[in-house]
Formats: structure tokens, C-alpha cells, sequence
């Protein structure tokens, strides 16, 4: 009897150590904007995970803070950070001369946030700042100033032009 | 007979065109002050380029083609549809250097959507744009909800005899003062301080829903701009789901409202006459329709339990299903929920909505409900008139401002517009169908495009096929202006064609 019971144990600790585990069981799975918004049924009510740049406005609410996070070419997720959920400290958000945070939440996600009327949105659980994000470089070319001088060149003579010349043109 | 062109009728054109893009050149001014504000220098410099740019084109023009003659009938649809193409391409100026669009066609695209009110885009990382392009996103349906032309007009061109007509080519036929600098004035005095009104307004809003205070009145100019012109833009790729707020949803949607109603009704209730709002026959349309279409859209989420209860159903079914018909655009869903969850008949329900649009002299696209009510009390007094003895005198009649007698005249002009939109949407559809999009969404995004709405299932992307781009861009330009002045537009190059032809055959 103790032989068969070892010779189970054996073979169920082979089991599980060959066996696929899921990347669900562990970590929720990491999804984009598109993957939610497209297979918005399948994701309904499921733990995710979801990574993007913090945009511009963190807007603070009585129950907690919206951000959007940006995943890719004009694709976004709201995500709702309610009141009691640890909020990390964002050095930077979004905007045209700066890169906002990275950030990682896990959250459930709603297809129609019953709480948002009807939202499709993420409600963190956790927060996780990736990357800390940092201002851009905004610099002009000298190219284009070349550019805008002999073009403002151009336009003042020909206003110049335009404002002396006197009014032809016959009446019918 | 169809007349000869002769070099006269150029110069008017040209001179007029000139003065419309000097008009263009100087609204750059704005966008590029905007940058400066926000010390965004390589966008400020990317405007001062473009704005240098349009004022030597307009220039040049006015002062090759300068002359006394004023416009006749001709002469103004083909300078309203000819200004349109030219602030089109030099408007696109400004998103090429941006770097944030993939091609010249595809500003072309963004600046005709603008323009047009349409509000569809393909502008690359629209939530990395400077805030000089906001600014110019917004300002380009701002003034073309009001009339590129109305805009020069207040400025530049004056009380000539043939402006007005060059108006009706724009699309604003509405004769509201005697003389027409005071009509495109009285315009933008309207929407100037509907702008100070609603950029107030959402701005708090924006400020209450925790939106830092120097760009909340920034937010605020941009979606009332948005709205007010019924053009859908807003500064960021989630449009109004970015604010996860009702109150930003429920001002915003006033405001389209108002700008989808007619400006004759704006001036009859500034001027006391309160009861035409009740009596209007567009009002009555758009009512009717609404409701209609909204019992649709009700019926199909209902079916399919999209909405777990009234509260959600509502907030997004009306939200989308009134900016589809005031032809604005602003959505709180994402574009291909539409297809996901909506279904055909929701779908449907809202691209008929946005094919019968909103009111006629607005800012809004689509058959236009003063049509659709002439058309519909045509109908019904010719089934009046059977039901009558032969000899009784039976007559329509349509409240617009006064009590109209409905003719026959009246009905067909009604009719043949609304016959070149569903063909206009028919075309765009079939060419969407051709390079294999659904029927349900190839339709829904042709609509979206010939009645300037710009509500997407996700069919307008950079990505998609150069034809149906130009398709778009075609049914934008022409179902913003009413394709009268760009049929003019055709019919008078080919027109000088032929003159030249016969010339050279006379020499």
C-alpha cells in the first residue's frame, strides 16, 4: 500500500511538473484596447491585465480617479481607480512635449460598467508604474525656418504688390 | 444654351477665391498663437509656415485676378465649391508638417472632414497632437459649421451684389437682413457668443470633473466648437469617452442640438418670436424622426440585452443616437461596439437617422428635416386631394418661419436633393462593399460621410483603400454644400474647356 502511495505521489508531481499551466492561472492575461473592445463579450467581468501610457488628465472623483490609458495608434482604455485601490505617484502624463507614464493595472473589466452607466471601461485593482515617463525634445528645424523666411519673403512683396497697385477692371 | 466662359469670369473666380484663402491664412493665425501659448515652438513654426504659405497663394491670386465685377449666379457656386477644394488642400499644410498623418491625401481627408463637419479622421497618435493642432482641428468645423465663406465675408469681401449667392452656394440660403454683410455678421455674432457661453460652461464642467483648470477652458472651446458646428471632433482618439462624465455628455448634446437647428430659427427666437420653435416644421420633423429612430435603436439594444438597465441604455442610446442625427458625431462608445454589440438593426436605426440629418441653413448635414417635412406634407396632400371630391381645391401648407403653401415646385426641388444624398450614399456603400466591407458597415460609413456626421464602425482608417478616401472626401464635399455649386463647379470646367476649343478653332 505504501509502495502504490508513493509510486501516485510520483506520478502526480510528474504530472503536474509536464503539464501546460495556463497564463491564466497565475497572471491574468495582458490585453490591448482592441482585444477588449472587439471580443468585449468574452472579457466581460474578467480579471486583466492592461498596460499603457498615462494621458494627459487624472480626473479625481468622490469615489475614486479616472485615467485613460493610451495602448497604441489612437487606441485608449478608460480606467476607473476606486478609492481604496493604492495609487502610485505619476511623475509625468501625457502631452505634446512630454511622455506620460507606463503603467500596468490589473483590473476587471466591464463591457457596461453598471456603476458608469453603461461604460466600457477597467476597474483596477492594482496599479503599477512600468516605466516613469520624461519630457520630449521640441526641436525647431532650421530647414523649415529657411522655409518660413523666404515664403514670409515671397508674401510681403506681393502684399506690397497687392496693397500699391491701384484697382483696374472694367464695370459691365 | 450654355454660355462661353471668357477671361472676365476667371478673374471674379480667382479674385474672389484669393480673398477666401487670405481669409483661411489669417484663421492660422490661431492655431500657431495657441502653440506659442503652450511653448510648443516646432508646431508654432509648422503654422507660421503654412499660414505664410496660404496668404501668398490668396494673394497672388487676388492680385493676378483683381476687378471691380461682382459675381453673378455662376460666378458664386463655382467660387463657394472651388474655395472649399483650395482651403482643403492649404489647410492640410499644417497636419502634413505635423507628422502625424501618413500622407497628403490623408490630411486632405482631415481638413475636408473638418471643413465639413463631418468629424471622421485618420490623423496619426491624435493623443500626441500639440495643442496648436487641436486648436485647428477644432477651429476648421467651428468656421466651416458657420460657412468658409461667411467667414470672408464678414471680413474681407463685403456688400458686393453677388455675395449672397455665393452664400447660397455654401449652403446658407436663409435671407435673415436685407443686406448680406449684416447676415454673415449676425451669424457669427451668434455663434461668437454661443462660444463664450459654452466654452464657460463645459469648461466648469471640465474643471468639476477633476480636468486641471488652464486646460479645462481649452476642453471646453474644443467640444463646444464640436458641437456647436455638429462636427464630432474632440482632443483626444476616445472623443467624449474620455471624460467619463454625463454632465460633459448631457452639455454637449444641448449644444448640438442648437447648432443642428436652423440659423432663421436662431434669429426668429433672438428676436422675440419664441412660438416658432413650437410651430417649426423642422422642429416637428426632427421630433417625429428622434423619436422614431429612437424606438429603433431601443428595439435592437433591447433584443440583444447590450445595456443592463434604462439609465445605461439611455446615456449611450440617446447620446448616440441624437449626435447621429443632429449629424455631429461625438460618440460615447468605441467605434466598433457598433458592430459588436449593436447589431444590424441598431446600426440601421442610426444610419437612417443620420441620413435625414438636421435642419436646413445649420451646421449640420443629411436630407435636412425642412425636406423631409415638405416631402412627407406633399405626400399627404396628395393623398388628401384623392380622397376629395374632383372638384374640391385642396392645399398644403408647411410652417418655416410664416405658413408656406405647398407646391408642387417646392416638393419636387425637396425631393431631387434627397434623391442625389441616397445616391451619394448608394455609391459610397457600393465602393465600400467592393473592397469587401459588409453592407451594414459599408453603409453606415458612407452615410456617416455624405451627411457629415462622422460616426465610425470602424471603416475610416489610414489604412483603408485610396479610392474609398476619395470617395469620402467627395461625399463630404459635395453633401456639405448641397451639390449644386459643385455640379456648377463641373459643368463650368467643362464649360471653359470647350471655350478654349472653340477659340483655338476661331483663330
Amino acid at each position: 500500500m505504501k509502495r502504490l502511495c508513493v509510486v501516485l505521489t510520483i506520478m502526480a508531481l510528474g504530472v503536474l511538473i509536464v503539464a501546460p499551466i495556463p497564463a491564466s492561472a497565475g497572471q491574468p492575461p495582458l490585453l490591448s484596447t482592441t482585444e477588449l473592445v472587439e471580443n468585449s463579450y468574452k472579457w466581460d467581468g474578467k480579471t486583466v491585465s492592461f498596460k499603457g501610457e498615462v494621458l494627459q488628465d487624472l480626473m479625481v472623483r468622490e469615489d475614486g480617479t479616472w485615467m485613460n490609458l493610451s495602448d497604441g495608434n489612437n487606441t485608449a482604455m478608460g480606467v476607473f481607480v476606486p478609492e481604496g485601490v493604492a495609487m502610485p505617484a505619476l511623475s509625468h502624463a501625457e502631452d505634446y512635449r512630454t511622455v506620460g507614464d507606463v503603467v500596468l493595472i490589473t483590473g476587471v473589466f466591464h463591457r457596461v460598467c453598471v456603476q458608469h452607466e453603461g461604460e466600457t471601461d477597467i476597474h483596477a485593482v492594482s496599479v503599477t508604474v512600468l516605466t516613469p515617463g520624461s519630457t520630449k525634445a521640441n526641436p525647431v528645424h532650421l530647414d523649415r525656418v529657411v522655409w518660413f523666411v523666404v515664403l514670409a519673403g515671397f508674401l510681403g512683396l506681393v502684399m506690397w504688390l497687392y496693397y500699391r497697385k491701384p484697382t483696374r477692371g472694367t464695370e459691365h | 444654351m450654355i454660355r462661353r466662359v471668357w477671361r472676365e469670369d476667371f478673374r471674379i473666380i480667382g479674385y474672389y477665391t484669393g480673398l477666401v484663402t487670405i481669409g483661411v491664412g489669417l484663421l492660422m493665425l490661431i492655431p500657431m498663437v495657441t502653440s506659442l501659448v503652450f511653448r510648443e515652438w516646432a508646431s508654432a513654426l509648422d503654422f507660421a509656415i503654412s499660414a505664410a504659405l496660404t496668404l501668398l497663394v490668396g494673394y497672388i491670386l487676388a492680385l493676378i485676378s483683381r476687378t471691380k465685377n461682382t459675381p453673378g449666379l455662376t460666378h458664386a457656386m463655382v467660387i463657394a465649391a472651388g474655395s472649399w477644394l483650395v482651403a482643403m488642400v492649404l489647410s492640410g499644410v499644417p497636419y502634413m508638417l505635423s507628422g502625424h498623418e501618413k500622407s497628403f491625401l490623408d490630411a486632405c481627408f482631415d481638413t475636408m472632414s473638418g471643413y465639413t463637419t463631418t468629424g471622421l479622421f485618420l490623423l496619426q497618435d491624435l493623443d500626441h497632437i500639440s495643442q496648436g493642432l487641436n486648436m485647428w482641428r477644432h477651429l476648421l468645423t467651428y468656421v466651416g459649421g458657420q460657412g468658409i465663406v461667411v467667414l470672408a465675408l464678414t471680413f474681407l469681401i463685403g456688400s458686393t451684389g453677388g455675395a449672397f449667392k455665393i452664400m447660397v452656394g455654401e449652403g446658407k440660403e436663409e435671407k435673415l437682413e436685407p443686406n448680406v454683410r449684416h447676415i454673415a455678421v449676425l451669424i457669427w455674432r451668434i455663434s461668437l457668443i454661443y462660444l463664450g457661453v459654452g466654452t464657460v460652461v463645459l469648461g466648469l464642467i471640465a474643471i468639476a470633473n477633476g480636468i486641471k483648470p488652464h486646460l479645462a477652458f481649452f476642453h471646453g472651446a474644443y467640444i463646444f466648437m464640436s458641437a456647436w458646428s455638429t462636427g464630432g471632433f474632440a482632443p483626444y482618439s476616445q472623443n467624449m469617452l474620455y471624460y467619463h462624465s454625463s454632465a460633459m455628455e448631457i452639455a454637449s448634446m444641448v449644444f448640438f442640438i442648437l447648432g443642428s437647428f436652423n440659423f432663421a430659427l436662431h434669429y426668429a427666437v433672438w428676436s422675440g418670436n419664441r412660438k416658432e420653435i413650437l410651430r417649426n416644421v423642422e422642429i416637428v420633423s426632427f421630433t417625429v424622426t428622434v423619436l422614431t429612430t429612437f424606438s429603433l435603436v431601443c428595439l435592437a439594444l433591447m433584443q440583444r440585452g447590450v445595456y443592463p438597465n434604462a439609465v445605461a441604455l439611455f446615456r449611450r442610446g440617446f447620446f448616440q443616437l441624437v449626435s447621429g442625427h443632429t449629424t455631429t458625431g461625438q460618440s460615447n462608445i468605441y467605434a466598433r461596439t457598433f458592430v459588436r454589440e449593436w447589431g444590424p438593426l441598431g446600426m440601421l436605426a442610426t444610419t437612417i437617422a443620420m441620413a435625414i440629418g438636421a435642419s436646413a441653413a445649420s451646421t449640420g448635414g443629411g436630407f435636412k428635416g425642412l425636406r423631409i417635412g415638405i416631402i412627407v406634407k406633399g405626400i399627404a396632400t396628395d393623398i388628401r386631394k384623392l380622397l376629395s371630391p374632383e372638384r374640391a381645391v385642396v392645399t398644403g401648407h408647411y410652417h418655416h418661419l410664416h405658413d408656406n403653401v405647398i407646391s408642387d415646385g417646392v416638393v419636387k426641388s425637396a425631393a431631387v436633393i434627397v434623391v442625389l444624398y441616397v445616391l451619394i450614399y448608394v455609391v459610397g456603400a457600393i465602393v465600400g462593399m467592393a473592397y469587401g466591407y459588409p453592407m451594414v458597415d459599408a453603409l453606415f460609413e458612407s452615410v456617416s460621410a455624405g451627411s457629415n456626421t462622422g460616426l465610425s464602425c470602424g471603416v475610416t482608417q489610414a489604412g483603408m483603400p485610396t479610392l474609398l478616401k476619395i470617395v469620402y472626401i467627395l461625399e463630404m464635399w459635395m453633401g456639405r454644400l448641397e451639390f449644386l455649386s459643385v455640379f456648377t463647379l463641373f459643368g463650368f470646367i467643362a464649360t471653359s474647356f470647350r471655350s478654349m476649343r472653340l477659340r483655338k478653332a476661331a483663330v
